[in-house]
């Protein structure tokens, strides 16, 4: 039981894939100017991380190993594809935001590199597990990064005024530069930073 | 025996059957969302037309009943700006008997980016203005959908007297490209419709 829990919990943190396996960065800037594309790009990461484990650890032991990345794909772009169906079908404005990055899904690193490293060799539930650990563990950096970006960049959360307008008056402007991509990439490095501060063992040691 | 998953045998047996199996799930995904997809592509373009109109709290649960009371009539013209019966045209959809809605069509960055242009009786004065887009960068040139960039186009002219004149407006930081697509659309799309507006008001 403990390590059914520890599964979901360690890629929260210590395994996280985005600021310490470095995974998924792309769709990390791309999605992170406002909240709320962020958190459904989240949660769509979420499920087809979390489904396609669990179906790659179903079928693993008739998988041929030579066709294992192709059969991998397709089980992934599947998902991806019903997905983006379905967000169009019952959240048409959702999907009209996120547009082609429910797409590029299929593409993301996190997802691959989990079928590769876990699902392959372990059993679906855990593989299911794993696979909803590393999709939050994405979903919360994409989370912190947004709500940086939003706040700083146009003063807003979800789409709602929050810096109150005598802050304007006063003189506050909203970095500009807060909302193109290279600001996600240094507020994702400044939270590797505080992470590996707070846990040394994390940093890599200078003799490798 | 034991069977040997790593035989070419298997791998096309397995490749096979995977595939269909995969076609058939997303054939029957397809058609059983396709009725769901086409009422919301549909509702979106009654929202939009509706909304450069000018017509307040439009959304997807009123907008075939608003559309239904508003639309005074929609017809197509011919490239001398007549109303024409023919199957090919330029449409156009009259809203409460005064505002004319037209479609517009452009490139962006990425790809393909749409709107309509709502312009009052006079067929000088912008109403207002609706966006859409396929895949332009949420939060860049994704912003062209939001009212704040939206609302600007109400009250600007896009003709004088005689002829149809450029558009101005302000662009979206960061999205240069997706601006530029936004402002070549209208100016095209204002100059396509330059002779049917021509001879408004006095054909209404």
């Amino acid at each position: 039981m403990a390590n059914y829990k520890k599964l979901l919990i360690e890629p929260l943190r210590k395994t996280n894939p985005v600021t310490v396996l470095v995974l998924g960065i792309c769709s990390c800037l791309a999605v992170t100017a406002q909240l709320k594309p962020a958190l459904v790009m989240g949660a769509s990461v979420t499920v087809v991380t979390a489904l396609s484990n669990f179906i790659i650890s179903l079928l693993r032991k008739g998988i041929p190993n030579r066709i294992r990345i192709i059969v991998q794909l397709v089980v992934v772009a599947t998902l991806v594809i019903m997905i983006d169906q379905f967000l169009k079908a019952f959240a048409y404005d959702v999907s009209k935001q996120l547009s082609v990055y429910v797409g590029l899904i299929i593409t993301n690193c996190i997802i691959m590199g989990r079928l590769e490293a876990f699902a392959l060799s372990h059993n679906p539930r855990e593989s299911f597990l794993d696979g909803l650990g590393n999709g939050l563990g994405y979903s919360v950096i994409l989370f912190i990064v947004a709500f940086f970006r939003e706040l700083l960049g146009s003063g807003t959360l979800l789409g709602y005024q929050v810096i109150p307008q005598t802050f304007y008056e006063a003189g506050y402007q909203n970095n500009g530069l807060m909302i193109l991509p290279p600001m996600a990439l240094i507020v994702v490095g400044v939270i590797i930073w505080i992470q590996r501060t707070r846990h040394p063992e994390m940093q890599d040691s200078n003799n490798n | 025996m034991k069977k040997d998953i790593n035989s070419n045998r298997h791998i096309f047996m397995y490749a096979t059957i995977l595939v269909v199996i995969v076609a058939i799930l997303l054939t029957v995904t397809a058609l059983w969302l396709q009725p769901f997809q086409n009422r919301n592509e549909k509702n979106e373009k009654r929202i939009n037309i509706l909304t450069a109109a000018g017509i307040p709290d439009v959304n997807a649960n009123n907008a075939a009943l608003l559309f239904e009371k508003h639309c005074t009539s929609e017809f197509l013209l011919d490239e001398n700006g007549n109303p024409t019966e023919s199957e090919e045209g330029l449409p156009v959809f009259v809203i409460d008997r005064q505002t004319c809605v037209i479609p517009m069509q452009g490139n962006g960055l990425w790809g393909p980016i749409w709107g309509y242009l709502a312009i009052a009786a006079d067929g000088k004065t912008v109403v207002g203005a609706t966006f859409g887009h396929k895949s332009e960068t949420p939060g860049l040139g994704g912003e062209i959908t939001t009212e704040k960039f939206q609302g600007q186009f109400a009250g600007k002219q896009i003709r004088d007297n005689g002829s149809p004149i450029p558009i101005e407006f302000d662009a979206i930081t960061g999205a240069t490209k997706t601006s530029n697509g936004v402002r070549e659309m209208i100016n095209k799309t204002s100059e396509s419709y330059a002779p049917y507006f021509q001879k408004l008001p006095p054909i209404q």
